[in-house]
């Protein structure tokens, strides 16, 4: 037996020594929690496993996802597998995407003072702050863009002095601009009309009606593109 | 970070490299391809399932671990409930909050039900967040619903039900608008029209995506539509028991908070399974590339209520999970990698397959060079796997590819300080999907009158086989259809005394077989960790 | 001749067709290469007075160090922004404790002390390129056209720190007017302000003010107002009295209004002004 590297981690102030190879979670697990909440795609995909830490002396606190984090020694972590926000209700329908779209929603964009905190702590390396100020400019292609690796973890809104919940504001701009200002595709539109009129329902009965053999003749004669 | 033993290793690698470049393996003939997955795809390895002893599928084989949790007690054995007062009561239960639940819940409340989703994680938590290829649908002038189906019913070894796929390629286009008008952000060029790619097996090009978070960006955007629509969601609330009624009808469900480990009753005219899959069984040992709570609830409490089970003796195995670092261990590496030249190689350095065979040739091949042939690469934690040559990417199409097709990758690798751009990757197939399920009909529905299933918790569909970029599109296609028609139907039940017999009825026919539960209750709900494996060294 | 550019939010959004567009327009057909910054904040639009604070001068000392690490100067167009910005690069300049705790908190690669120059566009024509070469470029003169230019307060006070042009007696606008052909109108109030912080809650006073504005350069005979500030422009336009058609009896115009039209570019800008 190897030698391994242990380390101290402090769960919510609670001590426990585990490898010093695992990811926040995986230690949660070793510590022997069976994790509800904090926990989901294990991928960093879901932002469900928003988790503060610091390491001890350190005055800086740092976030991390906690399925894509690795312990340290001496950090000092929790979870904030949940954070209130305000979502505000809306019929896409009814929208347009005007420059005050968003501010109609969220007015409380404007409160934003630079200060970059969502920035600093979002764990996917997004620019928060400046895709509040695209929003605030009414700017929704730049906000779209800019927000679209979101994973709406929350920790920006944890940490916002000014009260906003920059993920809700992002996920408007997104739909409105991919409903609005991104042409409908006009393939896709021919498509659902052909299909309405009944165009395949007599073709895709036919196939139905085919035994195996018939159906891998024109399965391994059919062209590729 | 890889050991000093390992980094030894990649010289191997790096030595063979000029020599492998640009040379194509041979890709293996028919009759070698059916004997390597006979002998070696986990689908065909007999210890890996036994024959159920009760229910529906008597005498069917189903992976071990799910066997296990068919033939298990119910959670609610020892629960004093009252049926004559449930906490819940509504038109349309929906249980699970992935995509499926989540389309179906919207759908249903088109149709004027009252609707209820509840889910054991958080609305969103599911394999539908993590999808990342893409979703298939033929809109394109060059495509048509026709040619979707053939491609369909190939890819699942022409198991599949037939009205099953004509509902999922017919229902596709139809799907894309839908998804379309509710501002799902596409990849599209200038004009709208929709950037489509292929998938293994596709004949046309007909993979629309959403960047690399295809799956991500159409749960965000339907779970904000579900909120939009003031549709009622209770999170971290189980289903653990279906509820039927005095005549056999489904009528609710038994749900379990998760945080105050209370019951609750709920009370329902049609209900609508929407769990999700089962690779967190980690079946016969694999690792998954599954979300937290693919644990085969749906698949528990719908059999233990009467409904048919189908292919689920076939489980799809990704063949690129990552096998290494440990934290990441099961972790996706999308196929795309292999597209762009990256091949597999054992602890010589040496290719074994072609980088391209389908899925299941791919990893049958793997699993045979590392059990069989012993030519995998041991791990500190006792992991074995092949190195995925990914280097070889930008040495093939020149520097900075890599950075640029697969940023994701770049990033989830170097978290634990690999650059894949100068080392290969460690892999090893990871279950990835599971192609059966709970048999539905063209509207989803059961043979048990006001059930419904739709998504991974569902059969028959895929037949033995799914095709990448069609389970995102099942779950639309079925969780709409299924929503509709649980919406319609719920206007016209009449719900008899509820009942919980059908549990009583499954523990007796557990004795009268002789099944030894000791220990086991099911449904699982959540697994059970510990990384003990991280101190064998 | 390369310049960074900080637009602002209002010329994103309210200004943008009469002020933004014929600048950006105008500066091509100058030589002129404004090139957007890549990423700015809304800075404020009100010099907070409070130094004690000092959120409020974050997004300024961004866009100036940025700018500065470019090594261009920053061009503003709107008269707000432009007063936010460089009033925040004064206070960086001489040294104050806004300096050091906006500096701590932002942690940028190298300090920012007030290096960079911030210059208004007139300030741009005037001195970098000079009125002279504008008037060589002018294929449609405003002649015969007698203006009135307006300037408020932000562009001009306080004069030493602004140092924009004589706060007294400014003469920028008026000597643009001439380069472009037309006739500059004197006039009193023309550096006195338009009232516009006070037009949300007390519209009388604001409007008692725009309309002592307008009146006197009517009464010197001018056809139209320039100025170069949006919330002056808003003012202006809004409060003043209507004609019975309900047309402000005195135009108001963007000084960027004119300056496409004398260059004769594309009409679908400066036909306004004709």
């Amino acid at each position: 037996m190897v030698q391994v590297e242990m380390v101290d981690i402090y769960i919510m102030g609670k001590k426990y020594v585990v490898p010093a190879s695992l990811t926040i979670m995986d230690a949660l697990e070793f510590a022997g929690y069976q994790l509800k909440r904090g926990c989901g795609c294990r991928a960093g995909f879901c932002g469900a496993c928003a988790t503060v830490y610091r390491i001890a002396g350190d005055y800086e606190l740092k976030v991390g996802l906690a399925c894509g984090t690795k312990v340290e020694q001496d950090m000092y972590l929790a979870q904030i597998p949940f954070f209130p926000a305000v979502k505000q209700v809306y019929d896409l329908e009814t929208l347009a995407p005007s420059n005050t779209a968003i501010a109609d929603y969220y007015p409380e964009i404007y409160r934003c003072i630079g200060c970059n905190s969502c920035t600093a702590v979002c764990p996917q390396d997004l620019k928060v702050m400046q895709y509040i100020a695209y929003a605030q400019r009414g700017d929704l292609a730049r906000c779209a863009d800019a927000s679209f690796d979101c994973i709406m973890c929350g920790l920006c809104a944890s940490r916002c002095p000014a009260h906003i919940v920059q993920y809700h504001v992002a996920i408007l701009a997104r739909r409105l601009y991919a409903r609005y200002l991104l042409p409908q595709a006009p393939h896709l539109k021919l498509r659902v009309e052909e299909i309405r009129e009944g165009k395949y329902d007599a073709p895709l009965e036919a196939l139905m009606g085919k035994d195996i053999e018939e159906l891998k003749v024109l399965y391994n004669s059919r062209d590729i593109e | 970070m890889y050991t000093h033993q390992m980094m030894e290793l990649i010289k191997k690698v790096e030595a063979t490299r000029p020599r492998r470049k640009g040379v194509d393996y041979p890709r293996m003939a028919p009759q070698e391809r059916q004997e390597v997955l006979r002998n070696f795809h986990p689908d065909f390895i007999a210890d890996g399932f036994r024959p159920l002893k009760v229910g529906v599928n008597k005498g069917d084989k189903v992976p071990r671990e799910l066997a296990d949790l068919i033939e298990a007690r119910s959670r609610i054995a020892n629960v004093s409930l009252n049926l004559e007062d449930p906490t819940y009561d509504v038109d349309v239960l929906v249980i699970g909050g992935g995509g499926a639940g989540a389309a179906a819940a919207l759908s249903a409340l088109g149709k004027g039900a009252d609707v209820l989703l509840v889910t054991k994680l958080r609305f969103g938590d599911a394999n539908t967040m993590m999808a990342q290829g893409g979703i298939q649908a033929a809109d394109k002038a060059n495509d048509s619903p026709e040619i979707h189906y053939l491609d369909v019913i190939g890819g699942g070894h022409f198991t599949n039900v037939p009205s099953l796929v004509r509902a999922l390629v017919n229902d596709a286009p139809m799907v894309i608008k839908w998804l379309e008008e509710l501002g799902t952000f596409f990849d599209k060029d200038e004009q709208g029209n929709m950037l489509t790619a292929h998938g293994g097996g596709t004949s046309r090009k007909r993979m629309h995506a959403a960047r690399d978070y295809t799956g991500a960006e159409i749960m965000r955007t339907l779970r904000d539509e579900a909120f939009n629509k003031g549709i009622k969601v209770i999170e971290f609330c189980a289903a653990v028991e279906l509820l039927l009624d005095t005549e056999g009808k489904a009528a609710g469900a038994i749900l379990f908070n998760l945080e105050t480990e209370e019951y609750l009753v709920a009370r329902a005219k049609t209900v609508i399974l929407a769990l999700g899959g089962s690779g967190r069984l980690h079946f016969q040992g694999f690792p998954t590339t599954n979300h937290y709570g693919a644990t085969a609830d749906g698949l528990v409490m719908g059999y233990r209520a009467g409904a048919k089970l189908a292919f689920m003796d076939t489980i799809q195995y990704h063949p690129t999970g990552a096998a290494y670092p440990p934290q990441i261990l099961g972790l996706l590496v999308t196929e795309k990698v292999r597209g762009l030249g990256a091949t597999p190689l054992n602890i010589n350095g040496e290719q074994f397959v072609h980088h391209l065979e389908t899925r299941d040739v791919e990893s049958a091949a793997i699993i045979r060079e590392c059990s069989e042939r012993k030519l995998g690469i041991p791990t500190p934690t006792g992991m074995v796997g092949v190195w995925l040559d990914c280097p070889l990417i930008d040495l093939i199409h020149g520097e900075g590819t890599i950075e640029k097709q697969l940023p994701a990758m770049l990033r989830q690798f170097a978290r634990f300080d690999v650059d894949i751009r100068k080392v290969p990757m460690l892999i090893y197939p990871a279950l990835h999907y599971q192609n059966g399920g709970l048999m539905i009909d063209e509207n989803g529905a059961t043979a048990i009158e006001n059930l419904y299933v739709a998504g991974e918790n569902s059969g028959g569909i895929h037949g033995r086989n799914r095709l990448m970029g069609n389970s995102l599109l099942d779950i639309l296609v079925f969780g709409r259809r299924a929503g509709w028609h649980a919406g319609e139907k719920c206007k016209e039940v009449q719900l008899k005394q509820l009942s919980l017999d059908h549990v009583d009825n499954y523990h007796r026919e557990l004795a009268q077989n002789g099944v030894d539960t000791a220990g086991r209750v099911s449904p699982m709900l959540l697994p059970r960790y510990t990384h003990r494996e991280a101190l064998q060294v | 001749m390369r310049y960074s550019y900080y637009p602002g939010c209002t010329l994103k959004t309210q200004a943008g067709a009469s002020l933004e567009r014929p600048a950006l327009q105008a500066a091509r057909a100058l030589g002129i290469d404004l090139v957007e910054q890549e990423e700015w904040q809304c800075c404020g639009a009100v010099f907070p007075l409070a130094t004690d604070e000092i959120a409020p001068f974050l997004a300024a000392v961004r866009s100036l160090a940025t700018a500065r690490d470019r090594g261009e100067k920053l061009v503003t167009l709107c008269a707000a922004c432009h007063h936010v910005l460089k009033r925040t690069n004064h206070l960086l300049q001489v040294g104050s404790e806004t300096r050091d705790k906006t500096n701590n908190y932002l942690q940028l690669e190298q300090p920012y002390t007030g290096e960079g120059q911030v210059i208004h566009y007139l300030e741009l024509l005037r001195d970098e390129l000079g009125f002279d070469r504008v008037a060589q470029k002018v294929t449609h003169p405003l002649a015969g056209r007698r203006i009135a230019p307006y300037y408020g307060c932000l562009l001009l006070r306080p004069a030493k720190i602004m140092a924009f042009d004589n706060a007294e007696d400014p003469r920028v606008m008026e000597d643009l007017l001439l380069s472009l052909g037309a006739e500059p109108v004197d006039y009193p109030y023309r550096t006195e302000c338009c009232g516009v912080y006070l037009s949300v809650n007390n519209e009388e006073i604001a409007g008692s003010m725009v309309r002592k504005i307008v009146h006197a350069a009517l009464k010197q005979g001018a056809e139209a107002m320039v100025n170069a500030c949006p919330l002056c422009h808003y003012n202006l336009l809004n409060l003043q009295e209507k004609t019975p058609g309900g047309e402000p009896l005195l135009p108001v115009y963007y000084f960027t209004e004119l300056l496409v039209t004398a260059l004769g570019l594309p009409e679908e800008v400066g036909d306004k002004t004709r």
